[in-house]
Order: C-alpha cells, then structure tokens, then sequence
C-alpha cells in the first residue's frame, strides 16, 4: 500500500514539473536586448524533405510544402509522398481550418489541429506577450511567452548561436523541441521537431526550397 | 481506414506510373489485343524520369527525378533520386520500399510494402498489357497524332484521389512521352521518360542492392 502511494506520488511530481528559471544577466550591458527570431519575416512557401519517427520505432518520409504568412498567421501546407500522391492539405485562416484533403492515417482533426500548431510553432513568433527575458542556468540566452492557451513558450539561443524552441504544457513539461540549423539565404537548410504526446514522433525536415512571395 | 490502406492507395497512384513504360513497345497498336502481344516481347525497361507536380499551393512546380528498372515477369525498381530520396523494390515474390533516414536508405515498416503485395497482382496485369482488363480502372486508346491511352478508376478504390491517367505516346519513335496523373482541377502529376532502354541486360543486384 505504501509502495503504491510513493508510485503515485512519485507520478504526480513528475507529472508537476517547474519551468527552467530565466535570469538576468550581472551587468545591465550583458543583459538581452533582442530575442532571438528565427521566424519568418514574410509569406513564404517552403518545401520539406520530412523524415518522420515515431517513438514505436517506425520510419517514413514524405513531402511537406507549407505556405505561411507571419502577418496574417495564415497556412496552406500540404503533405505528399515521393511519388507525388497528396495525402494531406489544409489551409487555416483567422483560426478557421478547411481541410481540403486528408487520407488516413492523417484524417483525423486532432492530427490537422496538432500538425498546424506545430507548423505556426516553427515558423511564427509566438502569440501572447513576452513574460521575461534573460538567461537559462545552462546558458542559453531566453525569451520567454505567456500565450493565451496557458502554454508557456521558450525562444533560446545555444552558445553555438543557434536558436530553439521549447513549448511547455501548464505542468511546465515540455511538449514540443524545436531545433534550427544551417541558416542560409535568410532560411533554416535543418529543422528538428521533438512532440512529446501519447505518440511522441520526431520529424527531420530538409529543406528544398523556399519561395518568398512576389510583392 | 489505417496506414496501410493508404499505403494500398498510395502504391495502385504508383502503379499508374509502370503503365507507360511498358507501353513503349505498344504505340502503334490498333487494339488491346495488339498491345498484349507487343508488351509480351518486353524482357526489360530501364529509363529515367523527371516527375512535375503542380498544386494551387505551389507557385512553381516541384520537380523530381528518379530511376526506373523492370524484368520480367514482374522484378522492378522504382526509384526517385531527389529531393526525397526513396526506393520501392519488387523481387521474386518480395516487395519493400525505402527511405532515406539517418544517412542512409532503411526500409520504410509503416506498410507501404504490404500495400504493394496487395496491388501486384495489378501491375503484373498491366504488365501483360491487359490494360483493358483491369477491374480498378477503364482504359481507352484513341490514335491521332499521337497515341493516347486514357485510364480512369473504376468504383470507390480512387475516389478523391485520381481522375484519370492519360498516356501519351510519340509515333515517330514508339516511345512514351508522358503521362499525366489528374488528381483534381487543382492537381497533377505529370511524368517525362529520357534515356529510356529497353531489352538490354539489367544486374540482378539492380533488384537486391539498396545503395
């Protein structure tokens, strides 16, 4: 009985983990000034080589093209495989989303929604209002976001220069990773997605091309 | 509906691919009779492709290029070189597919391969050039100043996903040029075949090697 209580117990705490505490820097020269903003600064249509992993183990590739506007939050994004079948495609405009297309397994909203969110995670800043600005005890340099769905939003800045992503739960566990490399041309040539969720899955997305649109 | 019933989808859209390949021995057919007794006399196709994919979300069209292998009766590799590398072989009764993960291909277990047991028996007719006799779709040939082989899906199997399949084929030269993959209004596939060679010996690691 005692054991069962320190199982529970023990998942509880785990369960209520705390946020990583953001600090500001000695001296006010050494303090951030700017959030790193590896977001995009217009509406592009971006084309992905999408490795995708789930946690069972399971590998598959496919084609993600995504067009998506910073200014008025709007996505298009589609899904293909390599032979060019589209299983996928969504646009979601002021919150409203109209799915256009979507065979199984990607047919169920729940997908649709998480697969947008995800999408507005990587490539818009972050709603809300910015909560605190310094740096995390590992070092990396942090912005963090309220958003209004109770989440809690960490843009960093590795001591390689790189920037990440985190977004944490109400508990302060971290449901999405997002890590950004190979800047070239204003575009991030490597985007790594960690989704911890019932079905965790990490996607490896390559770039291929990115078209800003023509003004 | 799951994984692999999309995978099964996915591999009879790949399906509609091999068609044309085959028909590079067919273009002066005036019947289907006469295109079951030309595919007959291929032994092997290996060609290149360039694949062009045009959705009202891209601006441009996303090109892709790949490699194509067939023996008969029913050994084949389909293989797109970029931008998404991947392989689907099928070899003496086996089928598998791959991606491109980690640095290197690894096989793809999501069920892409079950699917394509499923759909071989329908390759393999298409192979024959029973093109006419393929439950899942009706084929039309209609000649003018070019050959045109016109497929559309029968029943629910394609329903919102495939149009029609439309071949079309040079009479200078027999071979085909392209075939265009209409998925919707808005959706197409077109694909051009070069350097296409046909009864000259492949390797038989060309259907065992993944790299």
């Amino acid at each position: 009985m005692k054991i069962a209580l320190l199982v529970i117990l023990a998942f509880f705490l785990s369960a209520c983990q705390t946020l990583p505490v953001i600090t500001q820097a000695t001296s006010p020269e050494k303090n951030v000034s700017v959030c790193p903003n590896p977001f995009l600064k217009q509406k592009t249509t971006l084309i992905h080589a999408i490795e995708v992993h789930m946690s069972s183990g399971i590998k598959s590739a496919v084609i993600g093209i995504t067009e998506a506007d910073p200014a008025t939050r709007a996505i298009s994004c589609a899904i293909m495989t390599a032979e060019g079948m589209v299983l996928f495609e969504a646009i979601e405009t002021d919150g409203f989303l109209d799915i256009r297309r979507a065979m199984p397994p990607f047919d169920s909203a729940h997908f649709a929604r998480n697969m947008i969110e995800d999408i507005k995670l990587i490539f818009f800043e972050p709603r809300g209002k910015i909560e605190q600005i310094g740096f995390l005890p590992s070092g990396e340099t942090a912005c963090r976001w309220r958003t209004g769905n109770s989440d809690t939003v960490d843009v960093l800045k590795t001591s390689s220069g790189l920037p990440e992503v985190k977004r944490y739960s109400g508990s302060g566990k971290v449901k999405r990773y997002i890590k950004f490399s190979g800047l070239t041309g204003g575009f991030y040539q490597s985007i790594e997605l960690q989704a911890q969720e019932l079905a965790s899955y990490t996607l490896f997305m390559n770039l291929v091309e990115a078209r800003p649109a023509e003004n | 509906m799951n994984l692999f019933q999309s995978h099964r989808k996915n591999i009879l859209f790949v399906s509609c691919f091999f068609i044309l390949l085959l028909l590079n021995h067919v273009a002066f057919a005036d019947d289907f009779e006469q295109v079951r007794k030309n595919a007959a006399q291929i032994k092997t196709i290996q060609a290149d492709f360039i694949q062009t994919k045009s959705m009202k979300i891209l601006n441009k069209p996303l090109i892709s290029e790949g490699r194509f292998y067939y023996a008969a009766p029913d050994s084949f590799r389909w293989e797109y070189l970029k931008p998404l590398k991947s392989i689907v072989i099928n070899h003496k009764g086996q089928t598998k597919r791959y991606i491109y993960s980690g640095g290197k291909m690894v096989e793809d277990e999501s069920g892409g391969a079950q699917g394509m047991k499923i759909i071989l028996g329908e390759i393999t007719s298409w192979m024959s050039g029973k093109f006419d006799q393929n439950p899942s779709f009706k084929a039309t040939l209609k000649e003018g100043t070019y050959t045109q082989i016109t497929l559309m899906p029968v029943g629910q199997n394609m329903n919102g996903m495939l149009q029609k399949v439309i071949i079309t084929i040079s009479k200078k030269d027999a071979a085909v040029k392209s075939v265009n993959i209409i998925e919707s209004e808005t959706s197409s596939t077109i694909i051009d075949f070069k350097n296409t060679q046909t009864n000259k010996n492949i390797p038989e690691t060309i259907f065992q090697d993944i790299e």
